[in-house]
């Protein structure tokens, strides 16, 4: 994946990654000469194959630990053995979740999600705008979802409705 | 405005040196391998786990060092049949330290990762739904690391117990480009015969892979009292012709055959003079020779 500054006619520099919100993660790029930044946004799919290709945006100078893909992603994993001389200043790091690798917290930090926020900030959906949304083929379905959800905040909506779905559907190639 | 080609690389990422360290990891680990096999068989419940234990403890009596990798990631059952389901992974630098059967079989198995009896295979992910899209790429992630990040030492042979399907020796022949070969184990049923040959046509016309023989276990009924074979299935069911040419044994049915890999005990060290056994002894004979031929011929 490459990106082009049209104006400069530069390739485009990566320059940051978000942790993911909501499954989902973004990466600036920034043109070397104008200084343009855009932002990249992958799907919570996108993000997801991006974790199970054991990937990271930006590159990746860290060694790599033994089986850290399996042990980072493994959502209930096993308690393992760990040699004192390994690697004591991350071991101590662990978390107290049980049976959790002590490596999670480094290597897949830039895959953890943000907390969620404890107040809902976004409208609430209703059960038939839900049913609707369910409609959605998958792959576009998170994209929809939050293409409708920005459309409701900007329109000042609290709720999204069916009505709501059938007013933001202008913006989107899919039908629901 | 330039082309994708005309840039110069992917913005920073560097995701083809980041899959180059991946397959580096890869390769140095198997430098120090011997043969690589993998035992597959297309079908479900033809004993192909069972079989797969049983030669690599038969192997490894023949003086081998052997280690295997139990590539069914969702239904690991090597680690029970093998005896070492308690068995504690130590993690150090230079890798995950595989689990030790008695006779001194390696082993990795996802089953030495869960955390209970009843926990399944669950990777973090935002959500379960449309998993569809990256589980694959996950699990062939993890089989990657079983054989990469296993501190294996050095091997004669390192066996691959794949799972039901021919979905996934494709992904095997891709991380292990040089794979020394396949044992195919099948059931006389017409059933299993019919879906054994999608596998032996992917691995051998589509992947290119050497088919060391085939193993046709549950092939049929020895009588503990009085020695007489019976078939096990219908008589009208009998192996393939294009089968046959590749046999490498037939392996009676024995019902302390399965009681062996519920307990952990190695069957073939355990019962060393039955049928099954011999026949056994027998596979794991012409599987060496074709190495060894292999050997001969590279020289």
């Amino acid at each position: 994946m490459k990106f082009l500054c049209t104006d400069c006619d530069t390739a485009m520099k990566f320059k940051d990654v978000t942790r993911p919100e909501q499954g989902s993660v973004t990466a600036l790029f920034e043109c070397p000469d104008c200084f343009t930044e855009i932002a990249m946004y992958l799907n919570p799919s996108e993000t997801q194959m991006l974790k199970s290709l054991d990937l990271k945006l930006g590159g990746n100078n860290e060694a790599a630990q033994p089986m850290q893909l399996v042990r980072s992603q493994l959502e209930t994993a096993k308690g393992e053995s760990m040699p004192n001389e390994f690697s004591p200043e991350i071991a101590s790091s662990e978390t107290t979740e049980g049976g959790k690798c002590p490596f999670t917290g480094v290597i897949s930090e830039a895959f953890q999600e943000e907390p969620e926020p404890t107040e809902p900030t976004g409208p609430v959906w209703s059960a038939e705008a839900l049913e609707r949304l369910e409609r959605i083929p998958a792959f576009v379905r998170p994209m929809a979802k939050m293409g409708i959800e920005s459309f409701a905040k900007e329109n000042g909506h609290d709720e999204i409705t069916g009505a709501i779905m059938d007013a933001a559907r202008g913006n989107f190639p899919a039908q629901f | 405005m330039k082309s994708y080609k005309e840039l110069p690389n992917d913005a920073g990422s560097n995701i083809i040196g980041q899959v180059t360290a991946q397959a580096d990891r890869l390769q140095k680990r198997l430098a120090s391998v011997k043969h690589t096999v993998a035992i597959m068989s297309g079908k479900g419940g033809v004993g192909k786990s069972a079989i797969a234990a049983n030669l690599a403890v038969a192997l490894t009596l023949r003086g081998n060092t052997v280690g295997v990798v139990d590539a069914d990631i969702n239904g690991p059952t090597l680690a029970k049949m093998m005896g070492v389901r308690n068995a504690t992974l130590e993690y150090t630098p230079a890798g995950v330290k595989p689990a030790v059967a008695g006779l001194g079989t390696k082993l990795i198995s996802m089953d030495l990762l869960l955390a209970e009896d009843d926990t399944p295979v669950l990777w973090n992910a935002h959500t379960q739904k449309d998993a569809f899209t990256w589980r694959s790429t996950m699990e062939v992630g993890a089989l990657r690391e079983f054989i990469a990040d296993t501190v294996w030492g050095e091997l004669d042979y390192l066996l691959l117990d794949l799972p039901p399907g021919s979905d996934r020796l494709p992904n095997v022949a891709e991380l292990i480009p040089n794979l020394g070969g396949v044992v195919v184990v099948t059931i006389p049923s017409e059933v299993s015969q019919l879906v054994v040959k999608k596998s032996v046509t992917m691995a051998r016309d589509v992947l290119k892979v050497p088919i060391i023989g085939v193993v046709e276990n549950m092939a049929f009924y020895v009588c503990q009292h009085c020695g007489e074979e019976e078939p096990l299935f219908s008589a009208d069911e009998t192996l393939d012709d294009a089968f046959q040419q590749v046999l490498l044994g037939s392996i009676p049915f024995d019902p302390r055959l399965a009681r062996c890999s519920d307990t952990g005990i190695p069957y073939i060290d355990e019962y060393p003079d039955t049928p099954a056994s011999k026949a056994l002894i027998q596979v794991t004979e012409k599987i060496q020779n074709f190495f060894d031929e292999k050997t001969q011929r590279s020289l």
